[in-house]
């Protein structure tokens, strides 16, 4: 069995207004606020298109490796919808801004992209019942008739679940490295159709399956699982899958019929008469292209081959803007290059991820992660409690050098001090030193940790070992 | 006799004292409120006063498919019966910036889509020559009260020959703009590529003067286009020297007075210094039937947004579909639902190539042939209309009714400008000549009509006052 996966991607742009009326694009303002006679549809009102539309179109287009249109035109979708107030959806239907780009995996594999096209947004229904069928009346919110889109639709290029949510991810790093949309897709401003076939071992294909109402990275692929191992079931039961509409329910984890191809609209598309054509001269794409930031995966490049750090490391470090320039600015302040990066991977990340939270710099300052590296490489402090400085500073915000007094965390690390205590735990543990004795050096371990549970983890555990050794070999006798 | 007086008449005579400027309103208003119950005319009166400007004092009415805020504007639907406006239309905005008064919202096929009125969701407009006549349309309400003189000048608008058959009916001036130069914005659309407004007057120089105040880019309409055209500087030039062409296939449906009245203006033009001479354009004969395919398509997609969920009648029903469909059956009436039916026919997916795509080609090569006349020739001119104002119910078949724009209909897909200047009389009722020139050539055939008017000499007004006008 082998799957076949396109992706159709509704992107929403951070303009300042709507794509063509000068409402705010606002989402989440009070019910109905952010609206005017041109998103609204009333008579006589006509569309207007925003030049930062075409702007963020090209951007995130140039960085999808796409091919730009200088001439491109405005269509009309037809469908009834109450969220849809003029009855059609404006879009490029026959002329798209934007062809022929891709996106490259990890493994190196090239998804590419078909087309890229601007549109405008519906508004949202709020249904009285949780089941549409059974819901005896709606509301209509029309704050986001207008904002603008951009919708990416992909070759069938993907053969894993696994790589559809790798290229969603790519994709939101390089649409928020070029920064035309939040790329948030629990907020709806980065959406997700996906398009899947299953082709048996004998050759035979499955009929297309499209899958709606993905909401989240994580869903990608396990809408696409479920879908998959959905169909292989059909097909191996000798059972017909049928063309069809099916929509991720997250709760059940499982997809549901949502309506089958006979039944969709013909959308009567047809050239957009209130708007031109729209044309954007040689000029204007390679000033954009200009303008255009790093990209993610070039970050990562340059991370690995000229600041020679770990591959991985160098692949999370370039994912987000305000990561990257964080670490950047780390190396600045002179934190090794290494160092910079484990920390920040290992330590700073983690405690994000641990809350899921997107990551903010103002959380831990890069002056307090130097403090912390530096207590721990000068062995002022133990590894365990630069852990725990980081995360009291990330809860806090307190300064490491109040932290380290404040709960009495600094190693102790005089061989005077700390004689005594191996000493101690040496006596307390006859039958252990017998195995040392017997020729078993692994107990030492044992020994410095019964020291650090002693000192309350305080101990510094290197000098500890050293002289756990030397009470055992006699030195101190 | 103020109602028989122009708008540039009317202007000199506030400005210089002889009229106060309430006084002319109130006239015309009485006057409305008069002739009002015979013709039919209004859907609504108003009285909306612009700011201080040159049309200080004087009034005008809009057709009801324009925006206008503080009044209904129900583009004459019963969909939208009770639609209040949020904003007014740039063109009647520009109107009220240069201080003239909306005193009345005009009559209209609904939503445009007609020729006589007859197709208005509340009742038919009657034409002041004979009031057993349609006044054309759909600007039907504006062409019957700029004629009997119920306001100096009325806006409507032309997609097919909405602003010129009435004035051709109705014996006065109408004149439709280049596409783009006038905004479009607050004007109910109907086939959106085609729709302009434009002034229905009593002169050709009322006609300059208030379209070169509707005139200009507006950032609202994406389709208006920043051309600097002053139409009063070379209004009153001589057109010696000029070459018109003449359609036969303009001349061929004509009944044998109408090409009397027709080769008495083009005498009337050669005397002027001008050559006519005949050509012939043959992809004209398809024009009706490109016209009767891009503007239904245009149309039923424009018409979507009246769907009963934002504003406008509402028939509740138990789910949403029957709530549209019931919403869309009580509320347009039956030429609006066959335009609807055809547009969505045409646009579907198995039709598109076959329908609206090819019709698209054939628009291209009309303009084509079209423009390869104006590289030799000043203007095209022949008839506004085949025939003179038809009696209510006349015109039964659709195709019948449909063929009265066959004249009209090729300006308004090529975007020309084009203009009906009364000509004469064919058994006592008037009939246009139509003039259209290269698109942004406004100034040339005003200039043309002009010289055209100046020569044919006055022309008389209907007798519709009981009273004989006078008060």
């Amino acid at each position: 069995m082998k799957s076949v996966i396109g992706l159709e991607i509704h992107v929403q742009l951070s303009t300042k207004t709507k794509a063509f009326c000068s409402c705010k694009n606002e989402v989440d303002a009070k019910a109905n606020t952010n609206i005017c006679s041109v998103c609204t549809g009333q008579p006589g009102a006509l569309p207007v298109l925003n030049d930062q539309v075409v702007e963020y179109a090209i951007r995130g287009a140039l960085a999808l490796n796409c091919e730009i249109h200088e001439v491109s035109s405005f269509d009309r979708k037809n469908y009834f919808y109450p969220d849809l107030p003029k009855g059609y959806q404006i879009t490029q239907y026959f002329h798209p801004i934007a062809t022929n780009g891709y996106v490259e995996l990890n493994s190196g594999k090239r998804i590419r992209i078909r087309r890229i096209h601007i549109e405008e947004d519906a508004g949202k229904m709020f249904h009285s019942s949780e089941n549409i069928t059974e819901s005896i009346s709606s509301l209509v919110d029309l704050n986001r008739c207008g904002i603008p889109l951009i919708e990416i639709v992909t070759e069938p290029d993907l053969e894993k679940p696994e790589e559809a949510r790798e290229f969603m991810e790519k994709l939101r790093d390089v649409l928020r490295a070029v920064g035309i949309s939040t790329g948030n897709m629990e907020e709806g401003a980065l959406r997700c159709d996906a398009n899947v076939s299953v082709v048996n071992d004998k050759g035979h294909s499955s009929s297309r399956v499209e899958v709606k109402n993905i909401n989240s990275f994580r869903f990608v692929q396990h809408a696409l699982e479920y879908e998959i191992e959905r169909i292989s079931k059909v097909m191996e039961s000798g059972g017909d899958v049928p063309m069809e509409t099916r929509g991720w329910d997250s709760i059940s984890k499982s997809t549901v019929s949502m309506r089958s191809k006979e039944a969709e609209n013909d959308y009567r598309y047809f050239p957009e008469p209130d708007l031109p054509i729209l044309v954007v001269s040689k000029k204007r794409i390679k000033r954009i292209r200009n303008s255009l930031p790093e990209l993610p995966d070039e970050k990562a490049k340059r991370y690995e081959k000229e600041i020679g750090i770990q591959s991985e490391n160098a692949k999370i470090l370039s994912k987000d803007k305000e990561l990257s320039r964080y670490f950047e600015d780390a190396i600045k302040i002179g934190i090794s290059a290494k160092d910079a990066s484990n920390w920040i991977v290992n330590e700073v990340m983690a405690l994000f991820n641990a809350d899921s939270m997107e990551f903010n710099p103002k959380k831990i300052s890069l002056a307090h992660l130097k403090k912390v590296i530096d207590y721990t490489n000068s062995s002022k402090i133990s590894r365990l409690a630069a852990k725990e400085i980081i995360a009291e500073v990330y809860k806090t915000g307190k300064d490491p050098d109040v932290i380290v007094k404040e709960k009495n965390l600094l190693q102790v690390s005089d061989e005077s001090s700390l004689i005594p205590i191996v000493k101690e735990v040496i006596l307390e543990n006859p039958r252990v030193v017998e195995q040392y004795k017997k020729g078993k050096a692994s107990v030492v371990g044992f020994f410095v940790g019964a020291v650090m549970k002693k000192t309350n983890g305080k101990a510094d555990p290197k000098l500890a070992g050293k002289l756990v050794k030397k009470v055992l070999d006699g030195e101190f006798e | 006799m103020l109602f028989k007086k122009g708008v540039e008449e009317l202007v000199d005579d506030v400005k210089s004292g002889r009229l106060d400027e309430d006084s002319v309103v109130s006239y015309f208003k009485e006057r409305s409120a008069r002739l009002n119950p015979k013709l039919r005319a209004y859907i609504s009166t108003c009285t909306v006063k612009g700011n201080n400007g040159p049309l200080h004092g004087i009034p005008f009415a809009v057709k009801d498919n324009m925006q206008l805020n503080g009044t209904k504007t129900t583009s004459g639907s019963k969909i939208l019966e009770n639609y209040g406006s949020t904003f007014t239309a740039t063109a009647v905005k520009k109107l009220l910036d240069n201080g003239g008064t909306v005193i009345g919202k005009t009559n209209l096929d609904e939503f445009a889509m007609g020729s006589s009125t007859e197709y208005s969701a509340f009742f038919a407009s009657k034409n002041p020559w004979d009031i057993s006549r349609v006044p054309g349309g759909s600007s039907g309400g504006s062409a019957a009260a700029v004629a009997s003189g119920m306001v100096p000048f009325a806006l409507g608008s032309d997609t097919g020959g909405s602003i010129r058959q009435p004035a051709s009916f109705c014996g006065i001036v109408g004149y439709k703009p280049t596409y783009g130069l006038v905004s479009r914005y607050g004007l109910s659309a109907f086939a959106s590529s085609m729709d302009q407004i434009g002034p229905l007057t009593k002169s050709v120089r009322d006609a300059a003067l208030v379209g070169s105040m509707i005139f200009g880019r507006d950032l609202n309409d994406a389709t208006t286009i920043d051309k600097k055209i002053n139409v009063m500087n070379t209004l009153e030039n001589s057109i010696e020297g000029m070459k018109f062409a003449l359609p036969s296939e303009f001349v061929k449906g004509l009944t044998s007075t109408a090409k009397i009245v027709l080769e008495e203006a083009i005498e009337a033009l050669k005397r002027l210094g001008a050559r006519v001479e005949e050509v012939s354009i043959p992809s004209l004969k398809y024009a009706v039937a490109v016209y009767y395919i891009i503007a239904p398509a245009e149309a039923s997609s424009n018409l979507s947004r009246y769907d009963g969920i934002k504003y406008g009648l509402r028939v509740e029903e138990d789910s949403i579909d029957e709530t549209y469909n019931q919403t869309r059956d009580e509320g347009f009436g039956k030429e609006v639902k066959r335009r609807i039916m055809l547009g969505t026919f045409t646009l579907s997916a198995t039709y598109y190539d076959a329908y609206f795509d090819k019709a698209q080609r054939v628009r291209a090569k009309i303009t084509d042939e079209l423009l390869k006349i104006f590289l030799t020739h000043d203007a095209i001119v022949g008839p506004t209309t085949p025939k003179t104002a038809f009696k209510f119910g006349e015109l039964s078949s659709p195709l019948d009714y449909y063929l009265q724009d066959i004249y009209t209909i090729p300006a308004n897909l090529a975007g020309l400008p084009s203009i009906s200047v009364p000509m004469g009389f064919v058994e006592k009722l008037p009939i246009g000549l139509q003039i259209m020139g290269k698109r942004f050539d406004d100034s040339k055939i005003l200039q043309i009509a002009r010289a055209y008017e100046k020569v044919r000499g006055e022309f008389p007004m209907p007798n519709i006052d009981d009273d004989g006008g006078e008060k």
